[in-house]
């Protein structure tokens, strides 16, 4: 029975060759002759058009299918996920209340206006998109290498986007930086029209009179000036990653950089509300640390008198300092000398030590700091 | 050819590499280590005069004349020669092993011994000097000990098996998760010898070693004393001040200043040592140097988190003043 079927596939065997052969010279040829037209403006054939978009819609539902979704923190994310979003991707998906500049029009795909595109997909699937992007499409990854977790913070703007006015939209996109004032005719011919700048960095981090707009936003009112300079080369450099800094850091040149340090170091610091649940274990283990499991204080490094490279922790938010613990868990800021010594710690700290420390330095007043003695958090 | 020769060369140095005497089983520098080279020459010995003897029983019984091969396989020489011979020898060899081992166990009689704990740590010697009044001193990855005095070592572990080996002086014992071993020895005379981490313990275990001294007892006592005191404050502050603003008192210890962290080698007299990283780097500012640049190269696997972030100047003032610290 097996054999004559054999022998028929062995006769079959030459046909199926000279085809796929055929097909490949075919596919050079018509490749090689240019006449398929890729312009933008000649737009797809409707059946391509259906295909490409199949297989389009099929790719990132399958694709988005592993993903883990976390608890979203939405109150807090929304912010964050807006201002980044005002500054990397509304030059393409125009902002509410905006009309799509017809430069980003003309491309194929044209880009989509997430008011009403955003809905249609699934909270995996945005995550897949923003973090992946789309080939073919002009839609990129995701800059910051294993941030993830700011790639929820964009999930969550763009699943609250559709119930956003143009209000409530600027409201959030410029955070804390100034409001936008309708110029005169001879301003907005010398200067342009004002708008939000993406190097305006009160749009998410603090003033003198407001804290970060969001619990995942450091404040920098107060924090060492070598430590502050330090980090925007990092994020200048491509060291340390983040896809929202990044770009951010890339537009601005050693002065910037050294003159918005400054400018920080001597802001005073925002008063936030003191985090509620300190457990004994993070006072522990900031002044302590945890012998068995090999774990320095953490005021050994980020306590009062230490070097001003090191940053200074009290004040900031718990979230801020609980996520970047997690980042440098998995390995993400080993690149720089830095994050590599604190990685060696981070991994070995579980996530409820985690809490406790971020919970610790957040019910620390940031204006006390100064007084504490060396070696305080050391004596036992 | 090339290669045959450096395999040679290799197997070469790594034979006369036990010649030194500082770390070889066949160089004892006490009375429990003698004993035990003494049963490893007669191992060794009865070994070949056995091997020699089958051997030759063996061309005995393929090529021998006839009524030798006849004999060979009478009952009777294989009763005493398969049976008598061999349990005679080895209950003999068990007895004599017993013996020695309880060689090191009759000094627990002994009188005044110098008490000292070690802990092994990846990869490092935790090393605790127990004071005649109660008071402890801590130091690492090397021992002091006087001559002519029974010394009681306490042998524990902080994390995995480990064994502390000091061939000169006595055998290894494994320190056990959960358990504290007692060894016991005595130097006869001063001298410098290493000792060696000899169970595998994880990535840096080749690299676990220490040096053992042993003085006079007059120089034992003043080294002692000199141990117990803090650290001398640093003349010139640069280094300690990067020390303690780095966060190196997270886990090392220097007594006298601000600095008491337990989770690293206790630094306060290091200087004095004879070896950086557990016996693997010369103790002079270079070794400091290489150790803080470079020691996750130096030492692979090691669990001090690398710190590169030290300037040129930073990192000279940095070693010298951990080399001052004697």
């Amino acid at each position: 029975m097996a054999k004559p079927v054999r022998r028929r596939l062995r006769k079959l065997l030459p046909w199926a060759i000279g085809l796929f052969a055929g097909g490949i010279v075919l596919a050079l040829a018509i490749a090689y002759s240019g006449i398929f037209n890729i312009a933008a403006s000649a737009g797809h054939p409707v059946l391509l058009e259906w295909l490409l978009t199949l297989g389009k819609e099929r790719s990132v539902i399958v694709n988005s299918k592993p993903v883990d979704v976390p608890d979203l923190d939405i109150a807090g994310l929304v912010p964050l996920g807006a201002a980044h979003f005002q500054g990397g991707c509304a030059t393409c998906h125009r902002t509410p209340g905006q009309k799509l500049n017809p430069v980003y029009g003309q491309m194929l795909p044209s880009p989509p206006d997430l008011k009403v595109h955003a809905p249609m997909w699934t909270r995996k699937q945005l995550f897949w998109m923003v973090r992946h992007g789309i080939q073919f499409t002009g839609m990129p990854a995701w800059s910051g290498d294993g941030r993830d977790d700011e790639v929820w913070a964009v999930v969550a703007f763009l699943e609250a986007l559709p119930s956003m006015n143009t209000v409530d939209y600027l409201k959030y996109a410029s955070g804390n930086s100034k409001d936008i004032i309708a110029a005169q005719a001879g301003e907005v011919a010398s200067q342009g029209r004002p708008k939000i700048n993406i190097t305006a960095c009160s749009r998410c981090h603090d003033t003198d009179n407001a804290p970060p707009t969001s619990p995942y936003v450091p404040s920098l009112g107060g924090q060492n000036k070598a430590y502050l300079k330090r980090t925007l080369h990092e994020y200048h450099s491509d060291l340390r990653q983040s896809g929202f800094m990044e770009l951010i850091a890339v537009e601005l040149d050693s002065e910037h950089i050294n003159n918005l340090a400054d400018y920080y170091a001597s802001l005073k610091p925002s008063v936030s509300k003191p985090a509620q649940n300190v457990s004994s274990e993070g006072a522990m283990l900031a002044v302590h640390g945890d012998l068995s499991h090999k774990i320095p204080a953490c005021l050994s490094c980020h306590g009062a008198n230490k070097r001003p490279d090191y940053p200074r922790l009290a004040g900031q938010s718990e979230q801020y300092i609980k996520q970047q613990l997690l980042v440098l868990q998995r390995g993400i800021r080993a690149k720089t000398p830095y994050g590599a010594i604190m990685t060696t710690i981070a991994k070995r700290l579980t996530e409820q030590q985690m809490g406790a420390a971020a919970a610790f330095f957040a019910s620390q007043s940031p204006t006390e700091r100064t007084e504490h003695k060396t070696g305080e958090g050391l004596r036992q | 050819m090339k290669w045959v020769w450096m395999i040679f060369c290799v197997m070469a140095l790594l034979i006369i590499a036990g010649c030194d005497g500082r770390q070889s089983a066949f160089t004892a520098l006490g009375p429990v280590s003698s004993r035990i080279t003494l049963l490893t020459w007669i191992m060794f010995i009865g070994a070949a005069f056995i091997t020699l003897l089958i051997c030759a029983l063996i061309v005995i019984s393929i090529a021998g004349p006839a009524d030798w091969r006849h004999k060979l396989t009478s009952e009777k020489s294989i009763v005493w020669g398969g049976m008598v011979f061999p349990v005679v020898t080895l209950t003999a060899l068990l007895i004599y092993g017993f013996l020695v081992l309880k060689a090191g166990g009759t000094l627990s009689q002994a009188e005044n011994p110098v008490h000292i704990s070690v802990i092994g740590e990846q990869w490092w010697w935790r090393v605790i000097y127990r004071h005649d009044d109660g008071h402890t001193t801590e130091s690492a990855n090397e021992l002091r000990i006087p001559t002519g005095r029974p010394i009681e070592i306490e042998l524990s572990t902080a994390d995995v098996i480990h064994s502390f080996w000091i061939p000169a002086y006595a055998g290894k014992v494994d320190m056990v998760p959960g358990r504290t071993n007692i060894l016991h020895f005595i130097a006869d005379k001063p001298g410098t010898v290493t000792g060696q981490c000899a169970e595998y313990c994880g990535g840096a275990h080749a690299l676990m070693s220490f040096y053992t001294v042993a003085m006079t007892p007059s120089d034992y006592d003043a080294w002692l004393a000199k141990e117990r005191m803090d650290a001398k404050p640093a003349l010139a502050h640069e280094g300690e001040q990067v020390f303690l603003s780095s966060g190196c008192a997270g886990c090392h210890t220097v007594r006298g200043i601000p600095a008491d962290g337990k989770i690293g080698p206790n630094l306060t007299h290091v200087g004095s040592r004879l070896s950086l990283g557990a016996g693997i780097l010369p103790n002079t500012k270079e070794g400091f140097a290489k150790w803080i640049s470079q020691h996750k190269t130096v030492k692979p696997e090691n669990l001090m988190p690398p710190f590169d972030i030290f300037s040129e100047s930073e990192l000279q003032a940095l070693s010298s003043y951990l080399d001052s610290l004697e």
